[in-house]
């Protein structure tokens, strides 16, 4: 790859002549390389100074409840037009014009020193780290690289396309993407958060107030509505994945299962979204899904922020979906017109009651309003039809009636663990891997095998799910 | 809530900057600008090449190609010498079908481009001297496992230098869909085409792939709707469609200056390629890095 073609050629006199001009001028780029990479450093560094200085005016005019659009799109790396180099062919009217960002080679993790880790998950690496040239704390998250055969990870560039694509109040800022000393070492540079909702929760003594609850659903709706409308799947929305600031603003992150879908939707791998978030038409196989997935997962973190814990806690698929159908019913061809054409629901035999959902929510969140009620149970519908897509959401009447949602300026400040220590964590399930695909993605039988050993789960929840 | 101006999204592609369009790595490298320019157009037709043979749609195509021109550009980005075009033709092809819906496999990229590599290529026969006997046969290209396992090796190679290269911006907003939708906003595409309609459409979008291979690299320097506008501008003026007699372009967003611009580089492609084609009838343009030492070597004999 790196043969320069150096002497290959160089077989007479003038030809040396030449190779020796062409060092020459090589040389000359990379002194000048090495001084344009100096002055640009200086420029973003005074750029993001520039830039830090105008969030903290906007954040003090910012009495916007909620979401209040207090950050800016992150500017253009440099603004530098030297009219001096500027090429004679094309006319400067043009070229003075640059909405978008640039590119350019991707700088070195160098750039940066690691502070502490935030988080040394089963396989993912984030750490907190400053820009030397800038003072700024970032967080840094290293790209796995799983499937080294395919090259380049595909989760990987569609984490980063997503991700980068995506601005938004609620959704976490890539700065950049930098590399280590290895062509597979690559880091994604974020704006830092002091905490994730789940970590926070499992240190909180209190329960968030309903009106809390309110300022978080509609901001993480907000990010959701804002993919959906771009026709990108997020596919792993969970508390972990959902980070907080000490002003309560809340960015959704981790876009490592997301990814851009169509209308209509493309066959799709059933392996995403972490167990207790994952909705049943995944659990059951459908091969084609859409954006009322993400939809399943909000309702899930709806119920986890009322009582700080998470609301299906399945050992397994097979006990997700029993967990799932204990709280939400069963379904039905009249409830899921055509869901027993779904690959694993035919080998599944149900109980012909069929329960009525509300009333198990509404024994389990005693506390929460009818219009509240509504919305969880509309998030929760088996039927992915019948859920509301994330504008609905935003717009429902639970956040118009008392107590109103909470301004982001009034949430209590919590301490932070990412900033302070690396952090414990309470087991939970994590994403799904690329390896666990065979268990479930086959065909009825092989969901059978996973039921064959499932009888202890199989009681408790007024049915019973059985086995043709 | 609204999302923020501004964004690099449904609209919108990275550009060029000024400094990237005056002064190239290949150029810093003792690659003649003019070489350059053939170098930059035989990359886009290796890649649309491939791109046919494989069966990609034109919109995973043409990302590809914009994705290769992206590399090659500024004193910081590839050089022809140094990472050879077909290489790197190879890796944007390979990495915008990895994202797209139709990924292809290391294998079958890697069989198209030794086919179009070899003696037997379309792309090696000149108009003239192609006798039309020689069919490219399967043996030709297909390549052994020794040699598919080290050209796997510098395609994933070439994947990576790229991707760092272009700081990972894979995203291309084509205006492929944006022109047929302002043809619809301008009342001259009905839901029940005409023969007039339909050959506006084509005519546009075939401005829109022969922009591909502009030398002054429109994609790079152009966002998607200006280049749509000036595609239906020129369209309609060459088939003689009337469009608004008011100022159009300006409800999206396209100054006359730039339309201007766009209209003349967009209407001087056709003669660039086919002078192109002309400039090399007699010999091939070099593909690899062989070759493209050999043309240099010659241009500097020649130029004594
Ligand atoms: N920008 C950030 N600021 C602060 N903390 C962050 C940031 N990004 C991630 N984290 C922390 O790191 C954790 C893991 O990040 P992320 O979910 O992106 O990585 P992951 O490797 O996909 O993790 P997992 O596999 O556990 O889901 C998050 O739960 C959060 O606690
Ligand atoms: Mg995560």
């Amino acid at each position: 790859m790196a043969s320069q073609g150096k002497s290959r050629w160089a077989d007479d006199e003038e030809d040396a002549a030449l190779e020796a001009q062409r060092k020459r001028e090589k040389e000359l780029k990379k002194k000048a390389k090495a001084e344009k990479q100096q002055r640009k450093l200086e420029e973003e560094g005074n750029l993001r100074r520039q830039k830090a200085g105008n969030a903290n005016e906007d954040a003090a005019h910012d009495h916007d409840a909620i979401n209040g659009d207090s950050e800016r799109p992150s500017k253009r790396r440099k603004l530098s037009i030297d009219r001096d180099t500027y090429s004679k062919e094309l006319p400067p009217a043009k070229l003075l014009r640059f909405p978008a960002p640039e590119w350019g080679p991707c700088r070195h993790v160098d750039n940066f020193e690691k502070l502490n880790h935030i988080e040394e998950g089963s396989y993912g690496w984030v750490s907190r780290a400053k820009e030397t040239a800038t003072g700024e704390i970032v967080a840094l998250k290293k790209l796995k690289m799983d499937n080294a055969n395919d090259g380049f990870p595909v989760t990987g560039l569609r984490e980063i396309q997503t991700l980068m694509t995506s601005r938004h109040t609620n959704i976490v800022a890539l700065r950049e993407v930098v590399m280590g000393d290895k062509l597979d070492d690559v880091f994604l540079v974020m704006d830092f958060l002091e905490h994730d909702l789940k970590t926070l929760q499992e240190d909180m003594l209190d329960f968030f107030s309903p009106s809390e609850i309110k300022t978080l659903l509609l901001q993480i709706s907000s990010a959701v509505d804002y993919l959906h409308s771009n026709w990108i799947l997020h596919r792993d929305l969970k508390t972990s994945n959902l980070l907080m600031n000490n002003r309560g603003q809340i960015k959704v992150a981790d876009f490592g299962m997301a990814r851009y879908y169509g209308d209509p939707p493309p066959k799709l791998t059933q392996l995403v979204v972490t167990l207790w978030y994952r909705a049943p038409e995944l659990l059951l196989g459908a091969e084609k899904y859409g954006a009322e997935i993400d939809l399943w997962s909000v309702g899930c973190i709806f119920g986890e922020l009322l009582t700080k814990s998470p609301l299906l806690q399945g050992k397994n698929e097979v006990d997700q979906l029993s967990k799932i159908f204990e709280l939400c019913g069963i379904p039905t061809e009249a409830t899921w017109p055509g869901f027993k054409r779904l690959p694993n629901a035919r080998s599944l035999r149900l109980p012909n009651t069929s329960q009525t959902t509300g009333n198990v929510l509404r024994a389990k969140f005693p506390l929460l309003t009818t219009a509240g009620t509504a919305l969880l149970t509309s998030l929760l519908n088996l039927n992915p039809a019948q859920r509301p897509t994330a504008s609905e959401v935003l717009t429902h009447p639970y956040f118009r009636e008392d107590p109103r949602p909470k301004s982001t300026e009034m949430f209590p400040t919590f301490p932070s663990k990412a900033g302070q220590e690396k952090r414990r964590r309470l087991a939970s399930p994590s994403a799904p891997k690329r390896g666990d695909a065979p268990r479930i993605a086959g065909e009825a039988a092989d969901f059978s095998g996973i039921f064959a050993n499932r009888d202890a789960e199989e009681i408790g929840g007024g049915f019973a799910l059985k086995l043709i | 809530m609204a999302p923020e101006p501004g964004q690099l999204s449904s609209l919108s592609n990275p550009l060029a900057t000024v400094d990237q369009l005056s002064t190239s790595s290949s150029q810093l490298d003792g690659v003649p600008a003019d070489l350059e320019s053939s170098l930059r157009f035989a990359g886009a037709q290796l890649t649309q090449a491939a791109g046919i043979l494989l069966r990609l749609p034109q919109e995973i195509i043409a990302q590809a190609i914009v994705i290769f021109q992206r590399f090659y550009i500024g004193s910081e980005g590839g050089s022809f010498r140094i990472n050879a075009l077909k290489d790197v033709s190879a890796a944007s092809l390979y990495m915008t079908a990895k994202i797209s819906f139709l990924p292809q496999s290391t294998r079958s990229i890697l069989n198209v481009y030794a086919y179009l590599l070899s003696p037997t290529s379309p792309l090696r026969q000149s108009p003239e001297g192609s006798t039309g006997k020689e069919r490219p046969d399967a043996e030709s290209y297909y390549l052994s496992e020794g040699s598919y396992h080290s050209a796997r090796a510098t395609l994933l190679q070439t994947e990576s230098i790229l991707l760092r290269s272009i700081s990972f911006i894979t995203q291309v907003i084509l205006p492929h869909h944006i022109a047929l939708t302002y043809l619809q906003t301008l009342g001259v595409l009905p839901p029940s085409p005409t023969a007039e309609s339909s050959a506006l459409a084509t005519r546009t979008l075939a401005h829109l792939n022969t922009a591909l291979f502009s030398p002054q690299l429109l994609y790079l320097t152009h966002q998607p709707p200006a280049l749509a506008v000036s595609a239906i501008y020129l369209a309609a003026r060459e088939i003689g469609v009337k469009l608004p007699s008011t100022e159009w372009w300006e409800v999206f967003d396209v100054d006359r200056e730039t339309l201007g611009f766009l209209v003349v580089g967009l209407g001087s492609c056709g003669g660039w390629i086919q002078s192109e084609r002309e400039n090399w009838s007699a010999t091939t343009c070099p593909l690899t890095l062989d070759e493209l030492e050999r043309e240099i070597k010659r241009r500097v004999v020649e130029n004594g």
